[in-house]
């Protein structure tokens, strides 16, 4: 499969717009040898976005001076919006030990999302679910590992389970919500907030441009012309409005991260 | 009132200290709000599942057909009395 | 009838609990929006009273987004 074949999806006389196919890549060298096929379209996307987080620090704080030039700015003030933002409101004054992981999860998932709109590539890597629920997963096991660390395994199940200030019989009643929604449903809306986003932001964008493609070159006449040019002007529009959700999203999974990893460090009250 | 004099005299907080504390009070009152915020979903979506599957259970064991319906209902009512309970306190 | 006046809705294809999952969020979008609008603007009219705001800010968003995730579970009732 090559990028074209979206554009090509309706190849009858009617608009077809496009469906789920579009998110199904396979492998990129299908004649290679076997042991590549692992190789698709979006883990090349994942390993280039890694690379690009890595240099992106490295150009940035590594041999970091006094006077910052050049990336070592973007840096400092990248640094400074991730824990003024989110390490800090959230972790308190645990934030500055955390900041680490929460800057390079930060950058990791806003360059995985921003791949979305760049050319050639065109594919936010997070509409796959498998990806943010690996993401949601890790911080899952970091909280889970945290809570029972710090407040112990008896602890951390009672103060999850059991809000203070409620009469005895509503707990059997309530406590298997309090499970539910703490232990299961929380990873999952974690990462599924991340996916949906995503993929319908991706979806949008392929329809419009699919719009402004089948209307304005493939099948071009005077009246389907004024939608081609809608199509058009809606990819440029929503094409910045994807750039602004994509960075939103890669922030409120942060925040989220640090959110949860809080909740293991302190019982919340 | 037995002493008013020691209570202004007595503990000056340091204005730093204070300055610390009370922007530890601001941060922990957001915190609060931000994860309360973003846990109703969940909470909510949890009461449904949990009392909406026992309603599904009950119902194939029943051969009845009403028990979902009700489940979800409760459970939703059951998940915003806690989400009410835990987050709609004067603090 | 319906479908002999208006050919389009006859044609309405796909998962129809999406469509209604599509239409039952409108209402709470708006709500929610309405919210924490408002709020925002009586916290900066009255940033005393900030605690208060929160609190029904958080009452009402949980109100209406039980109307979402409602018309969520719908489709799962009905098949």
């Amino acid at each position: 499969m090559s990028a074209p074949h979206l554009l090509a999806s309706g190849s009858g006389d009617e608009f077809e717009a496009p469906g789920l196919e579009i998110f199904h890549w396979g492998p990129l060298f299908p004649d290679g040898p076997s042991w590549l096929h692992w190789l698709t379209k979006p883990t090349l996307i994942v390993g280039l976005c890694a690379i690009l987080v890595v240099l992106f620090a490295w150009r940035a704080f590594a041999g970091a001076k006094l006077v910052p030039r050049g990336v070592q700015n973007v840096g400092e003030v990248a640094y400074l919006f991730v824990r003024d933002q989110v390490a800090r409101p959230m972790l308190g004054k645990d934030g500055d030990r955390w900041m680490p992981f929460l800057f390079s999860t930060f950058f990791f998932i806003l360059f995985m999302n921003w791949m979305g709109v760049v050319p050639v590539l065109y594919l936010p890597v997070n509409s796959h679910i498998a990806f943010p629920i690996v993401f949601a997963i890790c911080v899952y096991l970091m909280m889970l590992f945290l809570g029972i660390k710090n407040q112990g395994l008896v602890g951390y199940f009672k103060n999850m389970m059991f809000p203070p200030g409620l009469p005895k019989a509503l707990y059997v009643i309530l406590a298997p919500i309090e499970l539910l929604s703490n232990l299961i449903l929380r990873p999952f809306t974690h990462s599924v907030r991340l996916f949906a986003n995503m993929f319908a932001g991706h979806l949008l964008l392929a329809f419009f441009a699919s719009v402004a493609y089948w209307f304005l070159v493939e099948k071009l006449t005077v009246l389907g012309a004024g939608v081609g040019v809608v199509g058009f002007l809606m990819t440029i529009v929503m094409t910045g409005f994807e750039l602004f959700i994509q960075a939103l999203q890669a922030f409120i999974f942060t925040l989220l991260a640090a959110s949860y990893i809080q909740s293991g460090l302190h019982a919340d009250h | 009132m037995v002493r008013p004099a020691m209570s202004e005299e007595g503990h000056r907080p340091d204005p730093q200290e204070s300055e610390d504390s009370e922007q530890d009070r601001i941060d922990s009152e957001h915190r609060g709000f931000a994860n309360a915020a973003w846990s109703i979903p969940s909470y909510i979506l949890s009461g449904m599942a949990v009392y909406g599957g026992l309603g599904w259970l009950l119902d194939r064991w029943l051969g009845t057909s009403a028990l979902l319906p009700i489940g979800i209902l409760v459970g939703l009512a059951l998940a915003l009395y806690l989400v009410f309970h835990r987050y709609g306190r004067t603090s | 009838m319906l479908a002999e006046a208006l050919p389009v809705v006859a044609e309405v294809k796909g998962n129809l609990g999406s469509v209604a999952y599509g239409l039952a969020a409108i209402g709470p979008g708006i709500g929610v929006g309405i919210i924490f609008g408002q709020g925002v603007q009586a916290i900066a009219r009255q940033p005393e009273l900030t605690n208060v705001i929160r609190q029904n800010m958080l009452l009402g968003f949980a109100l209406t987004e039980a109307l979402a995730l409602i018309g969520f579970v719908v489709p799962f009732v009905h098949k």
